[in-house]
């Protein structure tokens, strides 16, 4: 979803979780393991201004 | 004077949040006082807190307290992380202000929270049990604010006194502007 919804976004693993930027903004929360709930994905999409993309994909 | 019933089933609810940690970095020890908003709300048969300031995290739980624990624990091990990837304290109080003044791309969850703020306080409706023993709090005497300082030996013009000590709260906000 990341791919199509926020290309170029970077992905970086720190001691407690991932941290997912795209253009200026940055979403520090993501889960560190995979099986993510589907809140942290919709909040995850909120804050990256990726959310009407994400919807498409059907997991929000 | 008839007495009507609250006619409104809030769904989204207005929540307070007042946390304070000390944060060790490199070569400096940090003391956080953060003042801020979340939304909770049910989806997907559990209780989610989503941050409003600071809006990038989220956090659930089977019910109310647990998830306002685990965006507790969301939250400091945020601070963490930061004060991982921070030389000084000056990178570290400048991410932690950004990370806590970035709101969400679309605004919707602090849309959500002005609305429900507004319906409580017309009174139009109860909180629900689940909150029933949350305490009451206006914002407007609890304004959103991040302090950031150094409290180590490196500090400048630092004074430390048993009423800086803020215990974590979080509280259900109180159907008036007071």
């Amino acid at each position: 979803m990341l791919e199509k919804c926020a290309p170029g976004h970077t992905i970086r693993r720190t001691t407690h979780g991932r941290v997912v930027s795209f253009g200026d903004r940055v979403y520090r929360d993501l889960p560190k393991f995979d099986e993510i709930e589907l809140g942290h994905i919709r909040k995850m999409s909120r804050h990256l201004g990726i959310y009407e993309c994400a919807k498409k994909f059907g997991i929000i | 004077m008839l007495m009507t019933e609250p006619a409104i089933d809030l769904k989204e609810h207005p929540i307070l949040v007042t946390l304070q940690d000390s944060i060790s970095g490199n070569g400096f020890l940090a003391r956080i006082t953060m003042s801020g908003r979340t939304l909770m709300r049910e989806e997907d048969g559990k209780w989610w807190m989503y941050g409003v300031r600071p809006a990038g995290i989220a956090a659930s739980g089977a019910n109310i307290e647990e998830a306002f624990l685990r965006f507790r624990n969301s939250y400091k091990e945020i601070l963490f992380d930061i004060a991982q990837e921070s030389a000084t304290f000056e990178d570290f109080a400048t991410e932690v202000k950004r990370f806590f003044n970035e709101g969400d791309a679309d605004n919707e969850d602090e849309q959500s929270w002005e609305n429900a703020l507004t319906v409580v306080r017309s009174g139009a409706c109860n909180p629900p049990t689940a909150f029933a023993n949350l305490p009451r709090r206006s914002p407007n005497t609890t304004p959103s604010f991040i302090k950031i300082e150094r409290v180590d030996a490196e500090a400048k013009d630092l004074r430390l006194m048993p009423s800086d000590n803020v215990s974590d709260m979080y509280a259900y906000s109180a159907p008036k502007a007071a």
